[in-house]
């Protein structure tokens, strides 16, 4: 019965496929639709981010140059974190709203409901894997390239299966509990900062840093930092980014595959 | 075989104190609601290429039925059980995004009924030729009119070819000639075999509609048979209601009116009259529901008076699908026609006697009606049971009554002027 449910969680993109796919079309376009710039506002808001972050970081704060990287600058340093945080923080600030603006599908249409977590993680990801895609090409023009960037995708795909769980949960019970909204984006932005994004974890005071490992965050951000700049494979991120990924995605889908036969009732 | 079994339906909602112990009990398995019950021992089976109407009040659990059928609400008790395919019309375009344009609607809306991308590339252009959108097919339907939302929303759910068909009230919308379309459509659809469930406030159309009727009251059925006499007893119903119990509230309205004599407990009913039944009956007194052309036949209309001195005038129409007058007797016309004072409970039987049924084919009902003393309010009409013309021969829609004469005359002829 409940391996039932996983495997109906986790193969209903393939089983629903088309509806998958119009869906993902719809959501991806439209986010554009009756938008001027359409797709530039793709590349232009993490672009600003970036300035803003750097100019006052590096300009206002001064924040020294990262040990442990080489000699990398520290807009670099900033953006190999903040791109693939602001897949995450995208989709996780989505998520509570997911299925409240699909009520009048949810209660008049039987489909797989499922499938709404599950767009509504992967556009975001879709969105800023092109921002995060071009900045990797910058950096291979200016000679970063390493062998261990190949295992860029499987930490991408660890970290949104990592989301996708989240998404989940947060999505079927603002069903239950709208104040899970404020709440979620008051815990994005503690996370944020927890996260050492937009500092290196050498600033941590040494007290602190083991406390890190209990945030996944922290691991994938590590990793992508290593993996690009230094070309190494850190094994111990590696696993705690498998290990919190599986379990965020069956967990996650586990939850809201048990409750969502009352949303009908309550949307 | 049957397309739709339902068993012993119970569906509950939950009224919790505070939003979070809805989450708290599903987490917990702990209880911590009232129950409050929708629906009651619901048990009915749709056959194959049957037509099942719903009526009923408001709140009578209508819509949460159709739920249940469609799947979006689990029944707290009891299964139900649909074979095949469904298509829901609950909800106008519940599954369209305002900002794309009609055509890119139709593939999304399409995959959530389960068709196949190259299924649809095929029922494109049948689907927006029958909305007759062809227009506006690429506009985004954020600007499309109510109306324009239910032709699409419609085309697409009864294009698919579903198995089972669920409508919920969809037909309000459209214009009369949408409508019409809709019905063939949806007659269309019981030939080929396929069931259908339908919920409406248009007694007409679930009488013509439907084969079966089913009458839900207070979340339970009260009546389950054939749809025409499910649809009587169930207007019948609302006609004694609507004057007994929401009466009072509209007295006030009617208060000016009236002077009360004295006795202010008891308040006038609204309508001075209330009609029995409206009929078509043959010379000889017999209710018919088939006529001849050219028959003579009687228009009977039989009314109960409710208020005392009360003036009323009657009124017959021949209508054909329900909108169109074909002809009508109106007593506002006719001085001669007494229009009272009645007294209260006195029992009126209205006749008019047409000579002959000049109308040579179709169906159509009768409608009776009675207005106030200024002759302008018709607060009340009723309409019969549909009457059908016998086939017979002949051309066009009418029939006048007709002697024949033929008259030779010869003066002009050779013949004659050769014998004289």
């Amino acid at each position: 019965m409940q391996l039932n449910l996983l495997s109906q969680w986790a193969l209903s993109p393939v089983r629903h496929f088309r509806l998958f796919y119009q869906f993902v079309r719809q959501e991806f376009s439209g986010q554009f639709a009756g938008s001027l710039g359409g797709f530039l506002w793709l590349f232009v808001t993490p672009i600003v981010n970036i300035i803003i972050y750097s100019f006052v970081f590096s300009v206002v704060f001064r924040a020294p140059i990262p040990e442990n990287f080489g000699d990398v600058s520290f807009v670099i340093f900033l953006m190999i974190g903040y791109l693939p945080w602001f897949a995450f923080a995208d989709a996780m600030g989505r998520a509570s709203g997911l299925l409240l603006e699909k009520a009048p599908l949810i209660t008049k249409v039987k489909f797989p409901v499922q499938l709404i977590p599950m767009v509504g993680t992967l556009v975001p990801y879709l969105v800023h894997g092109i921002a995060f895609f071009v900045f990797l090409v910058y950096l291979a023009f200016n000679g970063y390239v390493q062998v261990t960037w190949l295992w860029l995708p499987v930490a991408l795909g660890l970290q949104f299966l990592f989301t996708m769980g989240l998404v989940a949960i947060l999505s079927a019970f603002c069903v239950f509990l709208r104040d899970i909204q404020q709440l979620v984006a008051l815990m994005l932005t503690a996370w944020f900062f927890m996260t050492p994004i937009i500092y290196p974890l050498s600033l941590l005071p040494e007290a602190v840093r083991p406390f890190m490992l209990m945030n996944p965050m922290h691991s994938f951000v590590q990793f992508y930092r290593e993996a690009i700049l230094l070309g190494e494979f850190s094994l111990p991120h590696f696993e705690i980014m498998t290990v919190s990924a599986l379990i965020s995605f069956f967990i996650g889908g586990w939850l809201f595959m048990r409750i969502k036969h009352a949303f009908g009732d309550v949307l | 075989m049957h397309s739709i079994a339902v068993e012993n339906v119970f569906k509950d909602f939950r009224i919790y104190a505070r939003p979070q112990d809805r989450l708290l009990e599903l987490l917990l398995r702990k209880p911590r609601h009232r129950d409050f019950h929708v629906l009651q021992d619901i048990s009915f089976n749709v056959l194959e290429g049957k037509s099942l109407g719903i009526i009923g009040d408001n709140g009578a659990g209508k819509s949460t039925l159709m739920k249940l059928l469609v799947g979006t609400l689990q029944p707290t008790r009891g299964s139900v059980d649909i074979r095949g395919q469904v298509a829901a019309l609950l909800e106008l375009g519940a599954g369209f995004h305002p900002e794309f344009s009609g055509r890119r609607n139709i593939y999304l809306n399409a995959s959530l009924l389960g068709v196949p991308d190259d299924d649809i590339e095929a029922l494109e252009n049948d689907i927006i030729a029958f909305s007759e959108l062809e227009d506006f097919i690429d506009q985004p339907v954020k600007t499309y009119s109510s109306g324009m939302y239910v032709r699409l929303a419609f085309s697409i759910a009864t294009m698919v070819r579903p198995d089972v068909l669920v409508i919920d009230e969809a037909l309000a919308v459209g214009d009369i000639a949408f409508q019409k379309k809709c019905v063939q459509r949806m007659n269309e659809f019981r030939k080929q075999q396929k069931s259908m469930v339908f919920c409406s406030h248009s007694m007409y159309h679930v009488q013509e509609l439907c084969d079966t009727a089913l009458w839900l009251e207070k979340g339970r059925i009260r009546e389950i048979g054939p749809s025409e006499d499910i649809v009587a007893r169930y207007e019948d119903y609302c006609n004694s209601r609507r004057v007994y119990t929401t009466g009072e509230a509209h007295a006030n309205e009617h208060a000016n009116d009236k002077v009360l004599a004295g006795d202010a407990a008891e308040a006038p009913a609204v309508k001075d009259c209330r009609i029995i039944h409206t009929v078509m009956r043959d010379v000889d007194g017999n209710e018919i529901r088939e006529v001849e052309p050219l028959q003579e036949v009687i228009l009977e209309l039989k009314a109960e008076v409710q208020n005392d001195a009360a003036h009323c005038y009657f009124g017959f129409a021949l209508m054909q699908d329900l909108e169109e007058i074909v002809s009508s007797y109106l007593a506002t016309d006719r001085p001669d026609v007494e229009n009272g004072p009645f007294k209260k409970g006195e029992i009126i039987t209205v006749q008019v006697r047409l000579s002959a049924m000049t109308l040579r084919v179709g169906k159509f009902h009768v409608l009776g009606g009675v207005a106030d003393d200024s002759g302008l309010l018709w607060y009340e009409t009723r309409l019969s049971k549909e009457i059908t013309i016998k086939p017979n021969k002949g051309l066009g829609p009418y029939v006048m009554p007709s002697t024949w004469d033929v008259v030779r005359d010869m003066s002009n002829t050779e013949d004659q002027s050769s014998s004289s």
